[in-house]
């Protein structure tokens, strides 16, 4: 029991909130560009939950990154510094989040020009009910 | 209305609801040590005998241990971007105007940030191997310059420039040539594809460049660079112009 344990359990359930929202929004959401938006929180959200898996609460933690390049900074760094894995996952994580995004907002532009709609029910033929 | 606000406030009691739970049965808490793998990439990224030369541990997780996925990464991104330009492909730019824009004031403040951005992006992208950051992340924010320029100076003021798309899809082209080259060079000397430190000297004049490290970083940022501004200069055509194409395509 403490601040730090009480911050991570917020941390949790305000990320495990945040992706039942944004799958919320992937099925519900009406247009194809709110899907596309929370299709970015939920990746985002997973990133977020990546980086935590790496962290370690030490004083101070540091970056994985020799400011010197000496030995006592290596042993130094082996006791505080977070772990560099999940950084490098989350970074090839973006870049390919991006491109689908990227790819996806293309599709949705192009669908626009094609039936003047972004709707996911019109797209598909069906009436707009509201 | 109404409706949206109760959900909103009732997810959220929700995650405080379970957040409470979670921290009274005091199962989970932040670790205080990280995995065996990340300790060992810390201690091998300068000093190991398998080291990659790079005092920055992701960077050398990225385009040195886990080298090979990075430039299938960089494949897939080349492609998604690829695939947009497709639907968005135009014969010609549009007829240059002049006189558009915004005001002086405007126009003044956005030459000396557009000039810091650049600054600023060189500095993220080839200090990749020494200091946080990197080609991706050098290069989407050199991307903002441009993205800056479109709507303070109009795309007329890059067109008139010869900043073409058709030159930016070929700068990209060519930076994603030199990644390529760079991760297949080794194999003619009977290395793995990808190799870094075996091939590539760790240092250049006295200067600590990591190997491959570097050439990745420097060509990675010119490719992500300019195929974001490609994408952002398609983006700013007007529609009529893209209408107007596609027009003649049909004929």
């Amino acid at each position: 029991m403490s601040e730090a344990g009480l911050v991570w359990s917020l941390l949790v359930g305000l990320l495990a909130v945040n992706l039942l929202v944004s799958v919320y929004g992937i099925i519900y959401g009406r247009s194809l560009t709110k899907k596309l938006i929370s299709l970015t929180i939920f990746s985002d959200t997973v990133y977020v939950f990546f980086i935590m898996v790496g962290y370690r609460l030490v004083y101070p933690t540091v970056p994985p990154v020799y400011v010197e390049l000496t030995r006592d900074q290596l042993e130094y760094l082996a006791k505080h510094a977070v772990d560099p894995v999940p950084q490098a996952l989350v970074l090839t994580g973006i870049v390919i989040g991006m491109a689908v995004n990227a790819l996806i907002g293309f599709g949705i532009i192009q669908a626009y020009r094609l039936k003047k709609t972004v709707t996911a029910r019109e797209l598909v033929g069906f009436e707009e009910v509201e | 209305m109404g409706r949206r606000l109760l959900g909103l406030v009732l997810v959220y009691s929700l995650a405080l609801a379970l957040a409470l739970v979670v921290y009274a049965t005091g199962s989970l808490q932040p670790p205080h040590e990280i995995k065996r793998l990340g300790v060992f990439y810390v201690e091998e990224t300068f000093f190991g005998n398998m080291t990659a030369m790079s005092p920055e541990a992701v960077t050398a997780i990225v385009w040195d241990y886990r080298g090979l996925d990075t430039v299938y990464e960089t494949a897939v991104f080349f492609l998604a971007v690829v695939a947009g330009l497709a639907v968005f492909r135009v014969s010609k730019t549009p007829p240059l105007k002049r006189g558009v824009g915004l005001t002086e004031i405007s126009r003044t403040s956005t030459k000396i940030v557009a000039a810091l951005i650049v600054v600023v992006s060189a500095s993220i992208a080839l200090h990749g191997h020494l200091t946080p950051g990197g080609g991706f992340q050098g290069g989407s924010t050199l991307a903002i310059a441009p993205l800056l320029v479109i709507p303070i100076f109009s795309y007329y003021a890059l067109l008139a420039r010869r900043l073409t798309p058709g030159l930016l899809v070929t700068l990209r082209g060519l930076a994603l040539t030199a990644i390529g080259l760079v991760a297949l060079l080794p194999v003619f000397k009977g290395l793995e594809v990808v190799t870094n430190i075996r091939f590539y000297p760790a240092y250049i004049l006295g200067q600590l460049v990591s190997g491959s490290l570097f050439l990745y970083n420097s060509s990675e940022y010119i490719a992500v660079a300019s195929g974001f501004a490609a994408v952002f200069l398609y983006l700013s055509f007007e529609e009529e112009f893209h209408e107007e194409e596609r027009g003649e395509d049909h004929e």
